[in-house]
């Protein structure tokens, strides 16, 4: 099994997109139609000022039909997922949910995964965690690992053929 | 009553943030919690939530089948884990549809999801399982009112409808457990900004200046140090804290500690064994026991 397998989900693309566009639907006929524009939820967003996301606008660019556009907009992937907007939006509108959902869409279109996403997918997939046992650093520039420091044996899957047939699993469940 | 649990490593705290690891295992066997190591957990999906909402829900919802395997409640000593865990289990038990799904999935090793166990978080875990009056009774080094600010970590308080370990606006559990150690907690404007790590993965850059911002702001309060919860916001604060503050151009020397060192110090165990030696921010500012 490969990267590609579980982020376009196998085959028939069209069904996946077809599916994901039933989700993203549902949020703007249903969800997006209760914001008002209030803007709380950008108020209080972490990546507002740093990186220019203004989650009130992606909602009225989803509400707008604006789905193509949003989900090749590198802007989806500045979320920093702090829940603000979902814990204060005055409508329960949460655009974080949102924005995992354009990009999930962006990933299974087949759009370049942008950063380490990929690596640490690879990770999970070869050793059921996102990295395996790194070398530390002391204060006094000591390099040490987990068992020099007394710590017991890694957890993690014991069966990586087994893990990964379930993994499988969501790759051909088409999301 | 001693309180079992099975100990849900995740995947920063036991692969590079050992101090954290290290921590918990001295300190809280001490306070009457029994940690159980469980072999075959893996990644709670949530780094993966991005990518595929479907699979981060199908890690967490294995990891927590192999915690129901044993009979084991769970603790989750990482917000990101913590959150994956608590909204998979929200998820599950509100869709029967995607239950049955997941656990479809779930056959190919042999485990089930069905009952939901308790999930608790470090913060929870001492301030409502553990109890003040008992971490209280472990003090035996107060800290002599040292200023610190409490980072709780967006992941742990928000969103509340899931149920989270503390108030999403005015969390105060930490502060409880500072004062009863002795320290003397800080309210700063800033108490609830991100450590900025979710954008690690791909804008490290602007990752970091949200870390820098936020020590930077703590420095300039004359606060005296911070404590964590998280191994994503330690990595951030303590294990980064000079690359953040190249982002803001500004030299940054707050002591940064998890906040099971801290206990451990006040309960008189040895910076050692706590993994203090590992803490790469300015900890011996703080002159506590046998830090340097």
């Amino acid at each position: 099994m490969s990267i590609i397998d579980l982020t376009s989900m196998g085959e028939p693309q069209s069904d996946l997109r077809k599916e994901l566009n039933d989700r993203l639907t549902k949020l703007q006929d249903e969800i997006s139609d209760y914001c008002f524009q209030c803007a709380k939820c950008t108020s209080g967003c972490e990546s507002h000022k740093l990186l220019e996301l203004e989650p009130h606008k992606i909602v009225a660019l989803l509400k707008r039909g604006l789905l193509n556009e949003l989900v090749n907009s590198d802007v989806i992937w500045t979320c920093m997922t702090c829940l603000k907007c979902r814990e204060r939006c005055p409508q329960r509108v949460a655009p974080v949910e949102i924005l995992f959902a354009l990009k999930n869409m962006a990933v299974a279109s087949g759009k370049q995964i942008p950063g380490k996403y990929t690596g640490m997918l690879q990770s999970i997939l070869s050793m059921g965690l996102i990295q395996d046992i790194q070398q530390t650093t002391t204060r006094t520039n000591k390099t040490l690992k987990r068992d020099e420091l007394g710590l017991p044996p890694l957890s993690k899957p014991i069966d990586v053929v087994k893990f990964q047939a379930g993994i499988m699993k969501i790759a051909m469940e088409k999301v | 009553m001693k309180k079992k649990y099975s100990l849900f490593p995740g995947c920063l705290m036991p692969t590079e943030q050992y101090a954290y690891e290290l921590s918990i295992r001295e300190t809280l066997p001490l306070l009457g919690v029994e940690l159980v190591d469980v072999e075959g957990f893996s990644c709670c999906g949530e780094p993966m939530k991005s990518v595929n909402q479907l699979l981060t829900v199908y890690l967490s919802a294995r990891n927590l089948a192999i915690a129901e395997k044993h009979h084991l409640d769970v603790f989750a000593p990482c917000a990101m884990c913590h959150l994956a865990l608590t909204e998979c289990q929200h998820i599950l038990e509100e869709n029967p549809a995607m239950k049955e799904r997941i656990n479809g999935m779930l056959a190919a090793e042999g485990l089930q999801y069905t009952v939901k166990r308790q999930v608790v978080h470090t913060v929870d875990l001492l301030y409502d399982q553990v109890g003040i009056e008992k971490i209280k009774e472990h003090v035996k080094k107060p800290l002599n009112g040292l200023k610190i600010a409490a980072h709780y970590g967006c992941h742990i308080i928000r969103p509340s409808e899931i149920g989270r370990p503390d108030d999403s606006e005015n969390p105060q559990k930490i502060e409880a457990i500072l004062k009863v150690l002795g320290a003397e907690p800080v309210n700063y404007p800033q108490k609830l900004d991100c450590c900025g790590a979710p954008l690690l993965a791909n804008l490290p850059e602007s990752a970091l200046t949200k870390t820098g911002q936020k020590l930077q702001a703590i420095q300039e309060q004359g606060i005296q140090g911070m404590v964590d919860v998280c191994p994503w916001c330690h990595k951030m604060f303590d294990s980064r804290q000079t690359k953040a503050g190249e982002t803001v151009a500004a030299k940054l020397d707050v002591p940064v500690l998890y906040l099971t060192q801290l206990l451990g110090l006040a309960m008189g165990i040895s910076g050692e064994k706590l993994g203090l030696e590992l803490n790469l921010s300015p900890v011996e500012k703080l002159q506590l026991g046998d830090v340097k």
